[in-house]
């Protein structure tokens, strides 16, 4: 997609923007502007401040001290609801929904009419949806949609406020191609209207795609704002990390060593069946190799996974069968499942992941609480504090001491803190569940490195991921799933992109 | 077990009364191996494959041919089918009947006959053991080789494994109570069985009182002859497929039961070694037709499968003769000379592959 020439008029200016955090900075002097109708992609590590100014711009933090001008005027944002009077909207990447409203009241929460009638309320927002071609039914609880569907409907309830500005925060990490595709035919459309989109992603590719110009940050600091066809991704990750990546990354595997030879099988997953979620499926995982399982958004991976690790439960009649070393098992709680030693890294963090308000340590600490190892009820201050000290030096964890709390961490470190979490259970077969969505790319190498000496440690390690080239990269065999089930089994050798997208799609 | 717990078990379908198959993945990710190797014989369900001073020989009907001459001409014949061939030390070959007797051909004791006993009915498989001795697999305790079908169905585990000794009179059970052996393969110390309808190996160790462990369970398929490599791994032929079909009719006693009185047993679910296009099949019948190809709604009763496992009997690779194959019924492998031969009982033929293209 070549983006159309923008205006040059400036919609928005933020001038000299500092954001301190109990005397550390977030951000450091930042310049950032937007043009009227142009698409404008901020990129940069977690920890280097995309998060933290957008949120000054949607009125979720205050900065420490800057302005703001919109059409030349200066302005003050005091809050969301000021953010949105301004005409600022933001898709947030973990959704901001309300889960026990229906789609249709979270679209319009906020604006509800005096006599509000429901029927009209749904009318409208089918109308909505299906303007934006988003396969989404207005009447639906928001907590049975996926993920893919939720990002959809933060989407439409930015366009229905008809913003000026509109901030995605990672639209993308869910959506399925097709869905990313009509999502970057509503941004087109949206910048055809002169609508001003601030595009946050880790995918550089869409960064280069879609975008007009892109700003990078770096530890807080302005880096450079340029047009987009100026960069390549080499020349972007340079300006990010300071060194080049490229060849640390994503290189497949097939390229780079041969595959790790399967040891003992450690898990028979034998018919499988949940729902329509999971359609007797089965497949088997061997010890020392990293499986990668690929498929995409509502293929059954996540869920399959979830039934493994005691997460979820398959059907109550003919479920199917699932030998962990050889043993038949039923795990009720995810407990069961740590104490045979199986642990599930959740795909999303912030729901199930960890404990936000509490320290780095202490989520670390209820790990091992959970552990086979466990002593029961009793805690160890100065096990806990020697825990935290050793997995945060062993995985590279940045935060300000083990005492923060987890919500002030970068997503990154926030990633680090789950699988720390994981580890201290000493497993025996672990799941990562798109372990690097919403990950800077200097910790998706730290996270990959990692993933990769567990499988050499002689680990039985699932990958399940949505990003092709991770699974590529890291995987010694690789399973597609489509529709619920397993349909597909590739060898390193074999694992080409269009091999592995032609078994997830048909 | 608790009975409640099973009773429960019973009633869900979980647990030990789950109706599962385990997955053909890992080392039996399906491929075509079986198909694109080099036909050597054809000849009517060539069964068992040994090696013996005249070359490669494979059983067939009543008659054994000459894999590596097949000019068409038995090197023996006898008056009833042949069940299990061994090669010997010796360099002749122990040929098993359905009727329970063992004959010699070639070696020292050509023209031998071992008489068939009351207990040794059902003789699959037979293996040159260590002082002369022969050992032998009896499948079943109450059905022949060619009941095979039956067995399954009636659930039964009244195999055994005997070991007769060179004068032919000394015999001794060295295990019982096995769920079909259909395969053998000496070890230093003990022996590894083949049990088919446990879907699994066995190792069975007479200095320990014919003590039973498992070496490897769960297989996809049911396995039948064993043989061993120059290279010192395992081949393991496995003859037809498992299935939830299959294992949902084990699981119905009833059904069973009006099935084996009723159904003519080339109609029965239960694994075969082709499964037919007959319109009479009742996992046939239910066929649709798409884009103008009839699909069966059933899996395939049948299939063609070997593996190669390693010294420690993990599976390292395995050759596959899918639903649409024509190398069914696969009851026997051999390397030798750097070649894999095997026996596609179900399709009449006996074919090879270069082995390293395996590894």
């Amino acid at each position: 997609m070549t983006p159309p020439a923008q205006s040059q008029t400036l919609l928005l200016e933020m001038k000299n923007i500092v954001k301190e955090y109990r005397g550390v900075a977030a951000l450091k002097d930042i310049d950032f502007d937007l043009r009227r109708g142009e698409v404008h992609a901020i990129l940069g590590e977690n920890g280097a401040g995309k998060s933290t100014l957008v949120k000054i711009l949607s009125g979720a933090v205050a900065p420490s001290a800057g302005e703001i001008f919109l059409d030349g005027q200066k302005i003050q944002i005091s809050g969301p609801a000021s953010a949105r009077r301004h005409g600022i909207a933001m898709v947030y990447q973990e959704t901001s929904l309300v889960p026990t409203l229906t789609v249709a009241q979270n679209l319009y929460l906020g604006d509800e009419k005096f006599f509000n009638r429901l029927r009209g309320t749904y009318i409208e927002a089918q109308q909505l949806l299906q303007s934006l071609n988003f396969p989404v039914d207005p009447t639906v609880i928001v907590q049975a949609l996926g993920t893919a569907k939720r990002q959809m409907v933060e989407i439409a309830r930015a366009v229905r406020l008809e913003a000026k500005v509109i901030i995605f925060d990672e639209p993308t990490a869910t959506l399925t191609p097709e869905e990313k595709h009509h999502l970057f035919a509503l941004i087109d459309r949206l910048r055809k209207e002169r609508v001003s989109i601030i595009f946050i992603s880790h995918a550089l590719e869409e960064a280069l795609e879609i975008s007009d110009r892109i700003t990078i940050l770096r530890d807080g600091a302005h880096i450079i704002t340029a047009e987009a066809k100026t960069f390549s991704r080499e020349t972007i990750i340079r300006h990010m990390v300071g060194r080049s990546l490229t060849d640390e990354l994503y290189r497949p595997a097939a390229e780079t060593r041969p595959p790790r030879l399967p040891g003992e099988k450690v898990l028979s997953v034998q018919n499988l069946s949940m729902q329509n979620l999971v359609r007797n499926t089965s497949f088997s995982i061997f010890a020392g190799q990293i499986t990668g399982i690929f498929g995409l958004v509502g293929s059954g991976r996540t869920e399959t996974a979830k039934i493994v690790a005691g997460a979820a439960k398959r059907d109550l009649f003919h479920g199917g069968d699932i030998r962990f070393d050889g043993r038949s098992v039923r795990y009720r709680t995810p407990r069961q499942a740590v104490g045979d030693g199986v642990v599930y890294v959740t795909e999303d963090r912030k729901a199930e992941g960890f404990f936000e308000t509490m320290s780095v340590a202490e989520n670390i600490y209820i790990g091992r609480i959970s552990s086979r190892e466990s002593r029961g009820i009793a805690i160890s201050m100065s096990e806990m504090r020697n825990l935290a000290a050793s997995w945060a030096k062993t995985l590279k964890l940045k935060a300000l001491n083990n005492d923060a709390q987890v919500i002030e961490l970068s997503g990154g470190n926030q990633q680090k803190v789950v699988i720390a979490k994981a580890l201290v259970q000493k497993p025996k077969l672990i799941i990562f569940d798109e372990p690097t969505r919403g990950v800077d790319v200097g910790a998706i190498a730290e996270i990959h490195h990692l993933i990769s000496a567990l499988a050499d440690e002689g680990l039985a390690v699932i990958l399940i991921s949505s990003y092709l080239p991770e699974i590529l990269s890291l995987s010694d065999r690789i399973l597609v799933s489509r529709q619920g089930r397993v349909v597909e089994e590739l060898s390193p050798r074999e694992a080409t992109s269009e091999a592995v997208m032609f078994a997830a799609v048909y | 077990m608790n009975p409640l717990r099973r009773a429960m078990d019973n009633w869900f379908g979980r647990g030990e009364a789950s109706i599962t198959v385990p997955p053909m993945d890992g080392a039996f990710r399906p491929n075509d191996l079986l198909d694109s190797a080099a036909t050597v014989l054809e000849t009517p369900e060539p069964d068992c494959l040994a090696e013996t001073s005249r070359g490669l020989v494979v059983s067939s009907g009543r008659s054994l041919f000459s894999v590596d001459r097949p000019d068409g001409a038995p090197l023996a014949s006898f008056d009833t089918e042949i069940s299990a061939l061994a090669g010997l030390p010796d360099g002749g070959a122990a040929v098993g009947m359905i009727d329970g007797r063992i004959a010699f051909v070639g070696g020292q004791n050509d023209g031998g006959t071992i008489a068939s006993s009351p207990e040794m009915r059902c003789i699959t498989a037979l293996a040159a053991a260590r002082g002369g001795a022969l050992l032998v697999a009896n499948g079943s305790a109450s059905n022949g080789p060619l009941a095979y079908k039956r067995d399954l169905i009636e659930k039964n585990a009244s195999g055994s494994v005997w070991r007769i000794e060179p004068d032919a009179v000394a015999r001794r059970q060295l295990a019982g109570n096995l769920a079909y052996p259909y395969g053998l393969l000496e070890e230093a110390d003990s022996l590894v069985v083949s049990e088919s309808w446990r879907c699994a190996l066995t190792r069975i160790s007479p200095a320990a009182g014919g003590r039973n462990e498992p070496v490897l369970e769960s297989l996809p398929a049911y396995p039948s002859r064993l043989s061993r490599d120059a290279d010192n791994a395992i081949w393991l032929a496995l003859f037809a497929p498992r299935s939830q079909l299959v294992e949902f009719v084990l699981s119905e006693r009833r059904y069973r039961r009006r099935m084996l009185s009723e159904i003519d047993p080339d109609y029965w679910i239960a694994p075969c070694l082709r499964a037919g296009q007959a319109p009479q099949e009742p996992t046939q019948q239910g066929g649709v037709r798409q884009l103008g190809v009839l699909k069966p709604w059933a899996p395939t009763r049948s299939y063609g499968l070997a593996a190669r496992l390693d010294a420690a009997y993990r599976p390292i690779t395995s050759l596959h003769s899918r639903a649409n194959g024509r190398r069914h019924g696969v009851t026997s492998c051999l390397a030798i000379k750097g070649r894999l031969f095997f026996c596609a009982k179900g399709d009449g033929a006996v074919a090879s592959c270069a082995s390293e293209e395996l590894t």
